[in-house]
């Protein structure tokens, strides 16, 4: 997938009832790679938010012996913010109110990390 | 379901011989000669786990559930992960119908083996034939292998394990890490306008984990195999999360 077509995922993402924006992060560094958002949502925060939970989940998941996270869903009372693990250390991440169609969401969002590459 | 599997390939290069010899005679039908090999063997080779398996499926074939049992707790004694041995153990209470120790079992060789189709498709069957009742996945707070853990958000494990063991120090390890991910995802969501946390939920390969906040100083972490829905994962949750805030009340 080259970044057009990031970013064509990343519009068909935002499409998606309810998704406020998406991204790609960076994990190591909680740095934006690509993005499509609305104005409202402050993406830079976003990645950097996502990457410390994402490292934290990890080291939560490493101390249970129980393997690399590859999926994180953080549910809030006004909205959720999901994680799909692509190409280390990639980490395409959306944002939703909480009235989003998550489980199509959830989909599209393993779809796209997988093609990440 | 079946308790039937194949002997180890390695068993020959480890001189563990009689493991073949013994399921060949197992398959013919020749019990008291399977269960001899098993039995000699075992007097060799006593902390092999997958001796003490053939001479449970032996037991299982000769009609001594009991015998069985033993045999393949014994198994998990020498291999905690010995997935046979949870399949045995789960077939033998599938057949006395007390479908919540199967599915656990098999919830727990899911968690060893999250991609074996055997264990998968005997997980859905289990499912399949199990009651709906108030006392399925009962939370057990004080049972460290129920796969339940209950921290404070200093950290501190206030009760219950991660499921694979009884191992209190690696519970005392995932309840820092967890409390600090809580801490984290709490922050977040607060930073990134969405409020108070409801849940997170994490996959990997083998397992699927719950995070829910019990009352305001604490949270709970439910750790169950890959194979379980996201939907029943977080319903179990729910549950154990009130019951939880009822128990610190008590507590407290």
């Amino acid at each position: 997938m080259n970044t057009s077509q990031w970013h064509d995922a990343l519009r068909e993402l935002t499409g998606v009832t309810g998704v406020l924006g998406a991204l790609i992060v960076s994990a190591d560094d909680g740095l934006v790679v690509a993005e499509t958002a609305m104005d409202e949502l402050a993406t830079a925060d976003v990645a950097a938010l996502a990457a410390a939970v994402v490292s934290r989940a990890g080291r939560c998941t490493d101390a249970m012996r129980a393997g690399v996270p590859s999926s994180l869903h953080l549910a809030a009372e006004q909205g959720a913010l999901l994680a799909m693990a692509g190409p280390p250390p990639l980490w395409l991440v959306a944002v939703a109110r909480h009235d989003a169609e998550l489980g199509r969401l959830r989909l599209l969002l393993r779809d796209f990390a997988g093609a990440l590459r | 379901m079946t308790d039937v599997s194949l002997p180890p390939a390695s068993a020959a290069l480890q001189g563990l011989a009689f493991l073949e010899l013994g399921e060949r005679l197992r398959q013919r039908g020749q019990f008291a000669a399977a269960a001899s090999v098993a039995l000699a063997g075992l007097g060799h080779y006593p902390d092999v786990a997958d001796a003490h398996d053939l001479l449970a499926r032996i037991r299982t074939d000769q009609g001594h559930d009991a015998g069985a049992i033993a045999a393949w707790h014994a198994a998990l004694e020498c291999d905690p992960g010995h997935v046979g041995a949870r399949k045995g153990l789960a077939f033998i209470a599938f057949r006395a119908r007390d479908f919540t120790t199967a599915e656990r079992q098999l919830e727990l060789a899911a968690m060893q083996a999250p991609h074996d189709a055997s264990v998968l498709a005997a997980l859905d069957r289990v499912r399949s034939v199990q009651p709906v009742s108030a006392a399925e996945d009962e939370p057990r707070f004080t049972d460290p292998s129920g796969g339940l853990l209950l921290y404070d958000l200093q950290g501190m494990r206030l009760a219950g394990g991660i499921g694979e063991s009884d191992d209190a120090a690696l519970a005392d390890a995932v309840a820092a890490e967890a409390a600090g991910l809580s801490r984290e995802a709490a922050r977040a969501a607060r930073l990134l306008g969405l409020g108070r946390i409801r849940h997170l939920v994490l996959e990997t390969a083998d397992a699927r984990v719950a995070v829910m906040p019990v009352a305001h100083d604490a949270a709970l972490l439910l750790r169950r195999g890959a194979a379980i829905p996201i939907g029943r994962l977080l319903a179990l949750a729910g549950r154990a999360a009130q019951a939880a805030d009822d128990w610190l009340g008590r507590m407290r």
